[in-house]
């Protein structure tokens, strides 16, 4: 049996990538998750200047619908600083997407020309973040921009450009085919889910920023669903990477499913142990793969459209 | 009825009292919402105050549901937190951490600097109700001045009940000793001294840096284990990563705060670099 999966160019021991977010500000905790057994693991995102990001509480988890909320707002040390991480992320040979947010394209250029000289295996460009007022947000729902910046991007880097969607929106069609026609390498869906969180005795929006984004369990059916749908409209001619809501080996299996050539899992980590979880989501994938009598990875990517 | 905390929001939960530990440093006592299992010594909450900010605060005691928080003024959020007064709300989330591991029939040398004293004095407590006849308790306590120095009068209550035996030290001589709690568990450490000892510890990293590389080499210390709670912190489960220590990735908020001796060995930014909100290092 191979776990092995294919993203265009890119070849991974298995479908699990660490998302972007998640212990991602540090090479020791990027290279602990990928030691635990993940395929890839991808950058908190960066840009061009340090942030400090949003006030607490500014991440939590909500235990009844096993999700988290956040609004770090891209808290990042900016790229300068960031690329000494990621010498040490190359020189312990972790597979690693480095995410990377600007407000316009000449800041996404900045970025990714900064970092672009150090090997590794690509770029995902979060417009989508919906914890900045300017930033991210306004990029990520216009097509025009997602096709201008997916473009500019295209031309200054020969390594691969994942771009990632956000579900907050009327049409992703629309978005998925700027991405496309601007030479994206893959589509990475969803982004967290705009939502916030009141508290009824204070008064008060429990988050700093008051409005946040919602990962975790609650929002894994609304993945699977952009996914199929954009596996259905692009799965020929794009591969998809799924995220959101991933808990389990199973749900791996059904985001494959759907049409997914990889996942990312993000708030699962959010544990004592993340290196068990890791390993009974490798268990439940391979066990499931035994019972199908399945012998690679491929064999499950978009299996759910064969009608 | 005991309740298991979950990792979830806030628990809204009421002042019942403040005390006044220095001019700027209050004891918060906070009902929480129903009687939690208890937390240990070590463990912490994120406290929100509703609009402001929210922050890790080690755990200083619980009777019920009454939980005891010990926090110092130091920036925008603990400033608000002081405007509050007794049946103001706050948000609790917790408990997190792994705690202090208690070891019997040992002597347990307790050395805490500043703000390091509130979960240590809650585990002197504990320390204390579980004890063998063959437990002995030191407490050396360092602060800047005689007015920093927290908890001296209970202190010295468990002194002269023979519980334990305080050592305080000041920066300023204005009690106890000149100088520093690391020098006096040095000369400890220097008699004769040939029963288990285990060093527990809370305050400055600079502090317990030092104290670990005094205590590091005596065969019959057999575990030295130090909170490093003093970080900056978001989710407090393990999450964002904001919290995480150099080279292995431990997070303080879940794989600590409190670290054994041999983690401690393993963890090159101990005493040396924490991380700012943005994610970069700077030197401690």
């Amino acid at each position: 049996m191979n776990l092995e999966t294919r993203i265009g160019k890119i070849t991974l021991r298995n479908p699990l990538i660490l998302a972007s977010g998640v212990l991602g500000s540090s090479y020791s905790s990027l290279n602990r998750i990928y030691k635990s057994g993940f395929g890839a693991v991808i950058t908190k995102s960066i840009g061009i200047e340090e942030r400090e990001g949003n006030p607490n509480p500014s991440v939590f988890f909500l235990h009844e619908i096993k999700s988290a909320i956040n609004s770090v707002g891209l808290a990042n040390p900016g790229y300068k600083l960031y690329k000494e991480e990621l010498k040490i992320l190359i020189e312990k040979k972790v597979p690693t997407i480095v995410s990377i947010f600007g407000g316009n394209i000449k800041e996404f250029s900045e970025v990714l020309e900064g970092l672009d000289d150090l090997l590794f295996l690509g770029f995902e460009l979060n417009l989508s973040c919906p914890n900045t007022e300017k930033e991210g947000l306004a990029v990520g729902t216009d097509p025009q921009l997602v096709y201008k910046i997916t473009k500019e991007m295209r031309k200054r880097t020969s390594k691969p450009i994942w771009v990632k969607l956000t579900p907050n929106i009327t049409d992703i069609f629309e978005i998925a085919e700027a991405a496309i026609r601007g030479g994206a390498s893959a589509l990475v869906a969803i982004n967290t889910l705009k939502a916030m969180i009141i508290d009824i005795y204070s008064k008060k929006p429990i988050l700093g920023f008051k409005r946040g984004g919602l990962s975790g369990a609650a929002i894994k059916p609304i993945g699977i669903r952009f996914v199929y749908d954009l596996f259905e409209r692009f799965g020929e001619i794009i591969p998809i990477v799924g995220v959101g809501g991933i808990n389990s080996g199973y749900d791996v299996i059904e985001y494959l499913l759907a049409g997914a050539s990889a996942v990312e899992v993000g708030t699962a980590i959010g544990i004592k142990y993340p290196e068990n979880k890791t390993n009974l989501f490798i268990q439940q994938i391979k066990k499931y793969m035994n019972e199908q009598k399945l012998e690679s990875i491929s064999e499950l990517i978009g299996g759910a459209h064969n009608d | 009825m005991t309740k298991y905390f979950h990792n979830s929001k806030p628990e809204m939960s009421k002042i019942v009292k403040i005390r006044e530990e220095d001019e700027d440093t209050r004891t918060f006592f906070i009902k929480l919402p129903f009687t939690p299992k208890k937390p240990k010594p070590g463990q912490f909450v994120m406290l929100w105050v509703p609009g402001i900010d929210e922050f890790p605060i080690g755990v200083a005691g619980i009777r019920d549901q009454i939980l005891e928080l010990c926090v110092a003024k130091v920036g925008e959020g603990t400033e608000a937190l002081f405007e509050l007064e007794q049946g103001d709300l706050v948000g609790i989330r917790g408990f997190f951490g792994k705690a202090f591991r208690i070891k019997k029939s040992i002597t347990h040398i307790i050395v805490g600097g500043g703000y390091g004293m509130p979960p240590l004095k809650y585990l002197i407590e504990e320390i204390i109700k579980g004890r063998t006849e063959r437990d002995e308790i030191f407490v050396f306590e360092g602060a800047k001045t005689k007015e920093k120095l927290l908890y001296v009068e209970l202190l010295e209550k468990w002194t002269k009940e023979k519980k334990i035996v305080f050592f305080p030290f000041t920066d300023d001589g204005s009690y106890g000793r000149k100088g520093f709690p690391t020098e006096g568990v040095k000369e400890y450490l220097n008699q004769d001294n040939k029963k288990s000892v285990v060093i527990y510890s809370a305050g400055p990293e600079k502090m317990m840096k030092i104290l670990f590389d005094i205590c590091r080499n005596y065969n019959y210390i057999i575990d030295i284990q130090m909170s490093l709670a003093d970080r900056h912190m978001r989710c407090g489960f393990g999450l964002c990563g904001a919290c995480v220590v150099d080279p292995e990735g431990l997070r303080i908020c879940v794989d600590g705060p409190v670290f054994s001796k041999e983690q401690l060995e393993r963890i090159a930014d101990f005493g040396s670099y924490s991380r700012l909100p943005s994610g970069r290092k700077e030197e401690i």
